[in-house]
């Protein structure tokens, strides 16, 4: 029904919860004058299925696979976080090789998780081939990561102390192959989108975000990055392998819906340039650490591990009393901070901004829900 | 001419049946799929197995709606539709009226149509259906005048309203050589005027649902589905016939050169739809009233003085 | 050196502890102690360094709760934790709001609410975040799940 006052002129639309364009199960509330919003209010929860009271009730090993649920699209990210902090926590060190396939098998995971991200958020635009020609693109990487994970989408691979399985000589070709192929899809997407004059005046000066937004609203990943600060934990606070590998940390410069998007393209490529070092370096010997404790008693005390997932800071953060339980675990999540800004960004801007802003924030509900 | 008014209606619902089928193979061969390949051969009778399936569909019909206005509203988008069939020089022969306000009549008749946009998403009683019907009739309103315009261009070269006339105008040289922008102009406004993409806001399902026929289903539904394409049918044939010489053309009969160009033409539709993200709606109006009115003026303009000084 | 920077600001506050933390083992460069009174003057005291609110939460220590704020910067490598204890009341427990500093809080500050039943005074829009509004429980307490079917 629309209520329309003869003295209030807005009136309010439901966006969501089940709606094209809010990817996975996000409400906005909106109060319009004809085609601008005055207000804009993100409704959260439909999602919620209780991950950090489900931490408290099992074994750090049995909370492992919850780790994949929570971001499916960039799931090896999540285990690498927990993974990691429960690792310090024992004060277990992953072996070399062990290091360097998780940081291959993350950025290949994180380019799947952005190639999503450009086919549904063009989608969103109203540009129905590109989608297919990312999902196209992610299917050759899928049946890599299936390989050696045994799975497409909710990985649960990372074992504290290193990886159970090895990489193999077809991966190693197959991974070769792949970045060959997508570097020269990268052209299309950049002739297609990248230079398409009715994308640049959707998103050009849309959405704005100033640095010091940022930092009021923690903002981390490619939406703080579109912003020009060039905050990223794999470069800020390297962890893993990755302080081995020469790569960049792209930045846009005006805060706009238009550099986020670059800032993700680019990044793919980085992650490729990472991926063909790594491969390059990969060193021999062990995959896991000797010696991990079949009952895993960490000691008591707490650990904060930042880790960079596609949509920014994940951090894990673990409060131990010495049981096989853990006592707290707090999931820090990149969307939480991320979609927080919509009211302050969405005001003044007519529907279809708001459709393009949210797509470019790249929120995953699962993640924010918990 | 009641044999003329059956063929077009068989004429539009093989042309629909068609174009679907075509729209759903174009789509799929740029998207680096097959589309449809199980019903007949590639897929050739799928259209006939859905055109079945939403017949069968039970006709939902919303409580809260305008009922008069919501039942006429999708006959309303369709009788146009098939008026503007009489008009329509198939061949030399193969005209079931010829007019002297052809032009005239057709243009008058499409704008017709966003009439029964508006009744649809008004009576709909629904948010999301009241925006697609706004939109729409903004949409509409501002492209009919570059349309408009462009059309009379042609008109003041060939001196009359005739289709006929337009077409046999052009036995020298078609009217795209000479009239280029008039023609890229006409596309533009004709796309728009279709609602496809990149101009297909009122139907914009990431942002509306449904847009304007949400609230429709069934036969209903597929009402406005048949519209579109008969609607694009129609323009991509005026546009055949002013600018790319209707009928005419060597050695193949007229009707076959005539149905080629009006093909090629929805093809081009077809591919803008596939390759180009929306326009934002602002950016759609500002595009209508502060560059393709003063360009088609200008046409008008350049084209008045050039066959006053010839 | 940013964390010198930071010991000094917060050195004026009369907070309980400011001491290194120990990076390798923990992941935190500067763990401070303060009572939950004085966030809103600490909160301010990080903003005004540059860093930013990296996650808040809550413990729930059975007699008391804890509440964890983590601030990091995006210019050096600093990650700092307060700690600020939380005595539990029998009207339930409450602490001074940080969202007029940092906006970010605002929806950190309603999980909290809607997890543990802290309540934050000042805060502009305290309802529930992830739970239905009319549900009458919090589930991150640590006495939630006794009942059976709860887990």
């Amino acid at each position: 029904m629309i209520e329309l006052g003869i003295e209030e002129k807005t009136y309010t639309l439901n966006l969501g919860p089940q709606h094209p364009s809010t990817h996975g199960v996000l409400r906005v509330v909106l109060e319009m004058d004809g085609e601008y919003i005055t207000k804009a209010e993100p409704v959260i929860g439909y999602g919620h299925r209780g991950h950090e009271h489900m931490a408290e009730n099992r074994n750090y090993q049995q909370f492992l696979p919850n780790m994949g649920r929570v971001d499916y699209l960039h799931a090896l990210a999540y285990n690498q976080g927990y993974c990691m902090a429960v690792e310090k926590l024992l004060g277990l060190t992953v072996p070399e090789r062990g290091e360097f396939i998780r940081v291959i098998l993350s950025e290949l995971n994180r380019i799947s998780s952005h190639l999503v991200w450009i086919g549904a958020y063009l989608l969103d635009l109203g540009a129905f081939t590109p989608i297919l020609y990312a999902f196209d693109d992610r299917e050759n990487l899928l049946d890599l990561l299936d390989r050696i994970t045994g799975s497409r989408l909710t990985y649960c691979f990372y074992r504290f102390g290193g990886v159970p399985r090895d990489l193999d000589e077809e991966f190693i070709t197959g991974t070769r192959a792949f970045i060959k192929r997508l570097r020269s899809r990268f052209r299309d997407y950049e002739s297609l989108v990248t230079k398409n004059v009715i994308f640049i005046n959707r998103t050009r000066g849309v959405g704005l975000i100033t640095r010091d937004q940022a930092v009021r609203y923690g903002l981390t990943g490619p939406t703080l990055r579109g912003s020009g600060i060039a905050y990223d934990i794999r470069k800020s606070e390297p962890y893993s392998a990755y302080p081995a590998f020469d790569f960049q940390i792209p930045i846009g410069d005006k805060g706009d819906v238009f550099d986020r998007y670059l800032v993700r393209i680019l990044e793919m490529e980085q992650s490729l340039r990472i991926i063909e070092q790594a491969l390059n370096q990969l060193p021999n010997g062990p995959i896991m650490a000797d010696k991990v404790p079949k009952r895993l008693k960490p000691a008591a005390g707490e650990v904060y591990q930042a880790v960079e997932s596609a949509r920014g800071e994940f951090g894990c953060y673990i409060v131990s009393q010495g049981d096989l339980k853990p006592y707290r675990i707090k999931l820090r999540v990149p969307s939480f901070g991320n979609l927080s800004i919509l009211p302050e960004v969405a005001v003044d801007t007519l529907v279809a901004d708001l459709v393009a802003i949210l797509g470019s924030v790249d929120v995953v509900i699962p993640e924010i829900d918990r | 001419m009641i044999i003329g008014l059956i063929g077009i209606i068989a004429l539009v619902a093989t042309n629909a049946l068609f174009l679907i089928w075509m729209e759903r193979k174009v789509s799929a061969h740029m998207q680096l799929r097959l589309g449809p390949m199980e019903v007949g051969p590639h897929g050739a009778v799928q259209t006939v197995a859905d055109a079945l399936k939403l017949m069968g569909k039970e006709l939902i019909t919303p409580e809260e709606v305008d009922r008069p206005v919501y039942l006429l509203a999708p006959i309303v988008i369709f009788l146009p539709v098939l008026l503007v069939f009489l008009v329509i020089p198939f061949s030399r022969s193969l005209i079931i009226k010829d007019m002297n306000v052809g032009i005239i009549l057709i243009l008058a008749f499409s704008t017709l149509a966003v009439l029964a946009l508006l009744m649809a998403g008004w009576s709909s009683n629904n948010k999301y259906a009241t925006f697609g019907a706004i939109r729409s009739v903004a949409q509409n309103v501002a492209y009919e005048i570059p349309l408009l315009i462009t059309v009379m261009s042609v008109i003041l070269m060939v001196g009359s309203f005739k289709l006929s006339d337009i077409v046999a105008a052009q036995g020298s040289y078609w009217f795209i050589l000479v009239q280029p922008l008039a023609f890229i102009l006409f596309i533009t406004c004709a796309t728009a005027e279709t609602n496809r993409n990149p101009f297909d806001l009122p139907e914009a399902e990431s942002e509306l649902v449904a847009g304007f026929h949400t609230e429709y289903t069934g036969m209903r539904f597929a009402m406005f589905f048949l519209a579109e394409y008969t609607n694009m049918f129609i323009t991509s044939a005026v546009a055949a016939v002013l600018f790319l010489g209707g009928w005419q053309g060597p050695i193949l009969p007229g009707v076959v050169w005539f149905l080629l160009k009006v093909y090629a033409l929805i093809f081009l539709m077809m591919w803008f739809r596939w390759t180009f993200p929306r326009v934002r709606f602002d950016q759609l109006i500002t595009l209508a009233w502060k560059v393709l009115i003063p360009l088609a003026f200008a046409n008008l303009l350049i084209t008045a003085l050039v066959l006053k000084l010839r | 050196m940013l964390k010198d920077k930071l010991k000094t600001a917060l050195a004026s506050l009369n907070l309980a502890q400011v001491s290194d933390g120990d990076y390798a083992k923990t992941g935190y460069h500067l763990e401070v102690t303060a009572g939950p009174g004085q966030m809103p003057a600490v909160a301010q005291a990080m903003l005004d360094q540059g860093c930013f609110l990296e996650s808040l939460t809550a413990v729930d220590l059975r007699e008391s709760f804890t509440l964890v704020y983590h601030f990091a910067s995006f210019d050096e490598l600093c990650r700092t934790v307060v700690h600020a204890s939380l005595t539990k009341e029998a009207k339930g427990a409450q602490a001074p709001t940080i969202s007029q500093v940092y906006p970010g809080a605002d929806w950190y500050e309603r999980e909290v609410y809607d997890l543990f039943g802290i309540k934050f005074a000042g805060h502009p829009n305290l309802k529930r975040l992830l739970l239905p509004e009319d549900a009458d429980f919090h589930p991150l307490l640590k006495d939630f799940g006794a009942e059976p079917g709860n887990d």
